[in-house]
């Protein structure tokens, strides 16, 4: 059974790194059918697998394409799986409100983040895009949120960024969020001078700098 | 060289030739940038010829840069292929990619040709190219503007779509990618024949940010090949944009030998702007390298200076061969100081010796 096991996570792991969104769904029913914790298939097999895709991204082997189709795989496995997990084996898993602010409709980047977040263990709440400055906030009060993530590519939409800040400084709730910037004009200094708590200027460097806002 | 004063045509045609002008020329990008001079909204200023031509020579008149490119938006071409577009009216319009003309896989075929002479916005950058030419052709550089074929591509179908649809139904892009060339090519000899003195083709996504060089150089290079031959064959100088992160000059030199480069960040065989300049400068004109937001909402017009004083010294030894230029577009929000800024610093650390 270990032998097994290890092996459908090793097929899981595989199916996603290549692409196989088929293969994914199919091992991902045979770990149910042999009665295999659904939970673990998803971290040892399918998580593992967006791991490899992250370092080849890292090293440029993978690029934009590739990692969108591998997370399709990862996706379509999570599917078969999440109805056979038990509630209390997720554990509290730290919480991303995430999304691209409103007036900008490319989510390109987003989607990235939110991949990396979720196959680093977070758990992410995606508005998607176009989102009032407001809509952040209320997000992150009602899931109970630990970092609010805000992405944009444009320069006219910037200020959105800011106007989040603002009003989490008004409401008095600026303490109880790490708020973290990216996008295509973003930068350090811009993070600094708007309040937020970090900036990240690709996927990996925001699970990076995620991670480390919760530790 | 050179006289003392060369006009900004002169100027841009000796650095695009390594012939050493009286200065470095500078080309902040200002495009939609220039509705707010004329006091119009964005919405009207991306669809009229007419009221964009009157703005962007208002906003030369006011900042003096060297050349005049006439990059509307991304969602040009895409918007005569019967896509749905947004114009906000205060930010730069774009493709509604939550309403595809492309839909699925099938409708990649379904993909036909449009005359860009007869078409609304694609005749409207046509017809700045001839209104620009006209009005100061003689003493300004013209640059037209086309997205590649990929580029308008990923307005129609959305990015993401797009980019899986590369690896999962190559051929149908492939189909759609030549229907889109042959468009491109016409296009951009209408702009050529308007009187636009030089064409920038946009390859954003020759670039390790977003695809392999492989893949690019499948779905992109051949096809952007036809369109380069094309420019030149019609007398124009051929120049490409890419302000993606880690941008391929190898492969695009060798598909499209442009003789500048408009690009925001180094070369990804390049570790920086020192090596990039070392490794490319002498070969490859770069247009660059302030970053837009930093430029013209950020920095304080001493800022800018600084900022731009480094990047003159940093391409100093590539014979003439640099243009002071933001990596993109100038915001259209930003603060047109900060153009005027980047101007003076031309003058001021720019001259050549």
């Amino acid at each position: 059974m270990r032998e097994l096991k290890a092996k459908l996570f090793q097929d899981l792991s595989d199916a996603v790194v290549d692409m196989d969104e088929e293969k994914a769904v199919e091992t991902s029913h045979q770990v149910i059918d042999e009665g295999i914790d659904a939970y673990e298939a998803i971290e040892k097999g399918l998580a593992h697998g967006m791991d490899r895709v992250g370092e080849l991204f890292d090293q440029e082997e993978y690029f934009i394409p590739e990692v969108l189709i591998c997370s399709d795989a990862m996706y379509a496995g999570v599917e078969v799986l999440k109805p056979h997990l038990k509630g209390d084996e997720q554990g509290e898993k730290k919480k991303v409100v995430i999304g691209v602010i409103e007036g900008d409709t490319h989510d390109i980047g987003k989607n990235l983040v939110k991949i990396m977040l979720e196959t680093s263990g977070f758990d992410v709440f995606d508005l998607g895009r176009d989102i009032p400055p407001q809509q952040f906030v209320d997000k992150a009060k009602e899931v109970g949120a630990h970092i609010i993530g805000l992405s944009t590519l444009m320069t006219t939409t910037m200020d959105g960024m800011r106007e989040v800040v603002r009003i989490l400084e008004e409401t008095n709730l600026r303490e109880q969020f790490k708020v973290i910037v990216g996008g295509g004009p973003i930068s350090q200094s811009f993070a600094d001078k708007i309040g937020a708590d970090g900036y990240a200027a690709n996927a990996a460097d925001a699970v990076r700098l995620a991670r480390k806002l919760v530790s | 060289m050179k006289s003392e004063e060369m006009t900004s045509l002169e100027r841009i045609a000796a650095a695009l030739q390594y012939q050493k002008p009286d200065r470095v020329p500078v080309a902040p990008l200002v495009c939609g940038a220039s509705h707010r001079v004329l006091g119009t909204t964005y919405d009207k200023w991306s669809m009229d010829a007419d009221l964009a031509t009157r703005s962007l020579l208002a906003a030369h008149e006011i900042i003096g840069f060297d050349s005049f490119l006439t990059l509307v938006d991304l969602s040009v071409e895409a918007y005569d292929f019967g896509q749905d577009v947004i114009f906000p009216k205060t930010s730069t319009a774009y493709s509604n990619t939550n309403n595809p003309l492309i839909k699925t896989v099938e409708d990649y075929y379904k993909l036909k040709p449009v005359n860009p002479r007869e078409t609304k916005r694609m005749g409207m950058i046509i017809d700045m190219c001839a209104g620009l030419s006209k009005a100061r052709g003689k003493d300004t550089a013209v640059i037209g503007f086309v997205y590649g074929p990929l580029g308008v591509l990923s307005q129609l179908r959305g990015h993401e779509r797009m980019f899986m649809d590369c690896i999962r139904h190559p051929e149908a892009v492939l189909q759609a990618v030549e229907v889109l060339t042959e468009v491109l090519i016409d296009y951009a000899k209408a702009q050529i024949e308007a009187g636009a003195h030089a064409v920038c083709i946009d390859t954003l996504y020759a670039s390790g940010s977003i695809m392999s060089k492989k893949m690019w150089e499948k779905f992109e290079g051949p096809f952007a090949k036809r369109i380069a031959d094309v420019i030149r064959d019609s007398g124009a100088v051929l120049l490409l944009h890419n302000c993606g992160n880690k941008i391929y000059f190898d492969v695009q030199e060798k598909w499209l030998h442009p003789v500048a480069i408009s690009h925001a960040y180094p070369a990804d065989d390049c570790v920086d702007w020192d090596e990039h300049a070392r490794k490319w400068g002498k070969k490859i004109v770069t247009i660059g390298y302030s970053v837009p937001s930093d430029t013209a909402i950020m920095m304080s017009p001493e800022e800018i200076m600084e900022d731009c004083r480094k990047q003159i010294e940093t391409f100093k030894d590539c014979n003439g061969g640099f243009i002071l230029a933001t990596g993109c577009e100038f915001p259209p929000n930003g603060n047109l100081l900060s153009a005027i800024a980047m101007v003076k610093a031309a003058k001021k650390y720019g001259k050549y010796r």
